[in-house]
C-alpha cells in the first residue's frame, strides 16, 4: 500500500502561540501538511444554557462574558436584538457613542490579533509595539466606560455614561497618536522581508472556499468577499462605511486587512465624534416578548444572536453564532491543508484570529 | 485520523455540540431530507465530523441553501440527493459513497424511471451507509 502519511503531529492544546487551548492534529507528508483536524472542548462554558430562563438584565452581563477580547460587541448585539424585539430606538447621541466604544473594542481586538501573529512569526519587536498601542485603546475604553473589558456599557434604549468634554479631548489626542504610530507599524509589516517570507502565499483561502465555509470578517474580506454587517447598521450608514477588501487570501492579506481596519476605525470614531449631537443618552423603553435573529459585526466577523424572549423580557431560548465558528472551520479545512511547512501551521491558524472562547461558548 | 495513546473519547463533547439548538435543528432537517432517524444520523456525524465541522454545520447548511435558492446547480437529481451539500459542504458521505448512490439513481432516471423514484432509490443507498 502506498504510504501517504508520514507523521501525525498534534499541535496544542497548550502551545506558546495559542491564546486559548485547542489541539490541531496535523497529518504530514514530510514537511507538507495534508490534513488537519481540530479538537476542542477544553473550555466549554455552556453559556447559552446558563442564559436560558434568565431575565435580560442578567443575560446582558453573561453575553459579554462569552468572549473577553470582543466583549463590547456581544453586549451591543444582544442589547440591539432586545431593542429590535421591543421596538426601542436609542437616542442619536447614544447611537454614536455605541459606535465609538464598539470601534475602540475592534481596535483592541485587531491589535491583539496582529500582535499574536507577529509573535508567532518571531517578530516580537513589532508585536510588543502593537501591544503598547493596545494599552492606549484600553485606557480609552476605561475612561469612557469605567472598565477595560466587560464594560456593560450598552443598555436597552441607550448607554450608561455620557462622553465628557475632557474625555473627548483626550480621545481625540489618543486617536492622533494611534494614527501616527499604526501607520508606522503598518509600513514595518508591509516592507519587512522576513515577514513577507513567512506570510505571503502562505495559508491561502480562495474566495470559493471562503464562501463554502461561510467565512466572515477579516478572514473573508482578505479573500475578496466584501461582507461586513456594519454596512447594514443604521448608525454606520449615517457615518458612511465601506468594508476593507483584499484579494490575496493569504496570511499577509488577513493581517493587512486588520491594519487597514485599524485606520478605518480611527476615522470612524473621528467622524462619529464630529457628527454626535448633544442630547440624552438614555431614551428608556421596556423589553417585551418576541423572537429575533440579529447580526452585528464583531472584530472577527458576523456575530449573530437568536433570541426568544417572553413578555417579561425573560430569555426563553438563545443561540449564539460567533464568527470564530466559521473562521476556524475555514482555517482548519482549507488554509492549513497544503501548508508547505509544519512551522506555518501556528502562524496560519493565528492569522485567522481564532477565538476558542467564542467558538465553544 | 491516527489514534494517539492519550486520545480522549470525544463522543460526549461532540454530542453536546450536536445537541445545541441550532445544530439540533440542522441535524433534524438533514435527517428529514435523508429519511433517517435523528439518533442514527447523530451517531454517524459524531464518527465522521470533527468538532469544528460540527460547530459550523448550521452556517454551512444555510450558506448551501442560500446558494441553491440563488439558482443552484443544473442537475435536479444531484440537487435532490445533496450531491454537493452532503459531500463538500457537510461531509456526511465520502465522494465515493455519494457517487455510488448518484450513479444508481442516474441510471434509473436515464432508463425512464420518474425522478422522485430515482431520488428515493439514491437515498436508500445513502441510508445504507448511515444505518449499520
Amino acid at each position: 500500500m502506498k504510504k501517504t502519511v508520514d507523521v501525525s503531529i498534534p499541535v496544542g492544546p497548550v502551545h506558546p502561540c495559542w491564546k486559548e487551548p485547542v489541539r490541531i492534529k496535523c497529518e504530514t507528508r514530510g514537511e507538507h501538511v495534508i490534513g488537519t483536524e481540530v479538537e476542542m472542548g477544553y473550555m466549554k462554558k455552556g453559556i447559552e444554557r446558563i442564559m436560558r430562563g434568565r431575565p435580560w438584565q442578567e443575560v446582558m452581563f453573561l453575553a459579554e462574558r462569552v468572549c473577553g477580547i470582543c466583549s463590547v460587541v456581544h453586549n451591543m448585539v444582544f442589547i440591539e436584538a432586545m431593542e429590535s424585539i421591543s421596538g426601542i430606538t436609542p437616542p442619536p447621541r447614544a447611537a454614536y457613542l455605541r459606535v465609538v466604544v464598539n470601534e475602540l473594542d475592534r481596535m483592541a481586538s485587531h491589535l491583539l490579533a496582529n500582535f499574536s501573529y507577529c509573535y508567532t512569526i518571531e517578530h516580537e519587536t513589532l508585536g510588543m509595539y502593537l501591544l503598547n498601542e493596545r494599552e492606549h485603546v484600553l485606557d480609552m475604553l476605561e475612561r469612557i466606560t469605567g472598565n477595560r473589558v466587560n464594560t456593560a456599557y450598552m443598555i436597552p434604549g441607550g448607554v450608561r455614561y455620557d462622553l465628557r468634554p475632557v474625555d473627548e479631548k483626550v480621545l481625540r489626542e489618543t486617536l492622533d497618536l494611534l494614527d501616527e504610530n499604526i501607520a508606522r507599524y503598518t509600513k514595518m509589516f508591509e516592507t519587512g522581508p522576513m515577514i513577507a517570507l513567512r506570510s505571503k502565499g502562505v495559508g491561502i483561502l480562495t474566495k470559493e472556499q471562503a464562501l463554502e465555509a461561510h467565512a466572515v470578517g477579516p478572514t473573508a474580506r482578505a479573500s475578496g468577499i466584501a461582507v461586513d454587517q456594519r454596512t447594514r447598521h443604521p448608525t454606520y450608514k449615517e457615518i458612511g462605511f465601506e468594508p476593507v477588501v483584499r484579494t490575496e487570501g493569504d496570511n499577509y492579506a488577513r493581517i493587512m486587512v486588520r491594519f487597514e481596519e485599524l485606520k478605518q476605525s480611527i476615522n470612524l470614531i473621528r467622524r462619529a465624534l464630529a457628527m454626535m449631537p448633544d442630547g440624552p443618552i438614555r431614551g428608556g423603553g421596556i423589553c417585551k416578548g418576541g423572537e429575533v435573529r440579529y447580526s452585528g459585526e464583531a472584530p472577527r466577523g458576523e456575530l449573530t444572536y437568536f433570541v426568544k424572549a417572553d413578555r417579561y423580557g425573560r430569555v426563553e431560548d438563545i443561540a449564539i453564532q460567533t464568527p470564530s465558528i466559521m473562521n476556524i472551520d475555514a482555517c482548519s479545512h482549507y488554509m492549513l491543508k497544503g501548508v508547505s511547512s509544519i512551522a506555518d501551521v501556528t502562524s496560519t491558524f493565528i492569522s485567522s484570529d481564532p477565538c476558542i472562547a467564542c467558538n465553544e461558548r | 485520523m491516527t489514534e494517539y495513546l492519550y486520545e480522549k473519547d470525544l463522543r460526549p463533547l461532540k454530542y453536546n455540540v450536536l445537541a445545541a439548538p441550532r445544530q439540533d435543528r440542522t441535524v433534524r432537517a438533514m435527517a428529514a431530507v435523508l429519511g433517517v432517524r435523528v439518533q442514527v444520523l447523530r451517531r454517524h456525524l459524531i464518527e465522521r465530523l470533527d468538532m469544528s465541522d460540527m460547530e459550523n454545520m448550521p452556517a454551512r447548511w444555510e450558506a448551501a441553501h442560500a446558494v441553491q435558492a440563488g439558482g443552484g446547480g443544473h442537475d435536479a437529481l444531484a440537487d435532490a440527493l445533496g450531491r454537493d451539500l452532503f459531500v463538500r459542504k457537510i461531509a456526511v458521505f465520502t465522494p465515493a459513497e455519494m457517487e455510488t448512490a448518484y450513479g444508481k439513481a442516474r441510471a434509473l432516471a436515464d432508463g425512464g424511471t420518474p425522478l422522485a423514484d430515482a431520488v428515493e432509490e439514491g437515498k436508500k443507498t445513502l441510508r445504507e451507509v448511515i444505518t449499520p
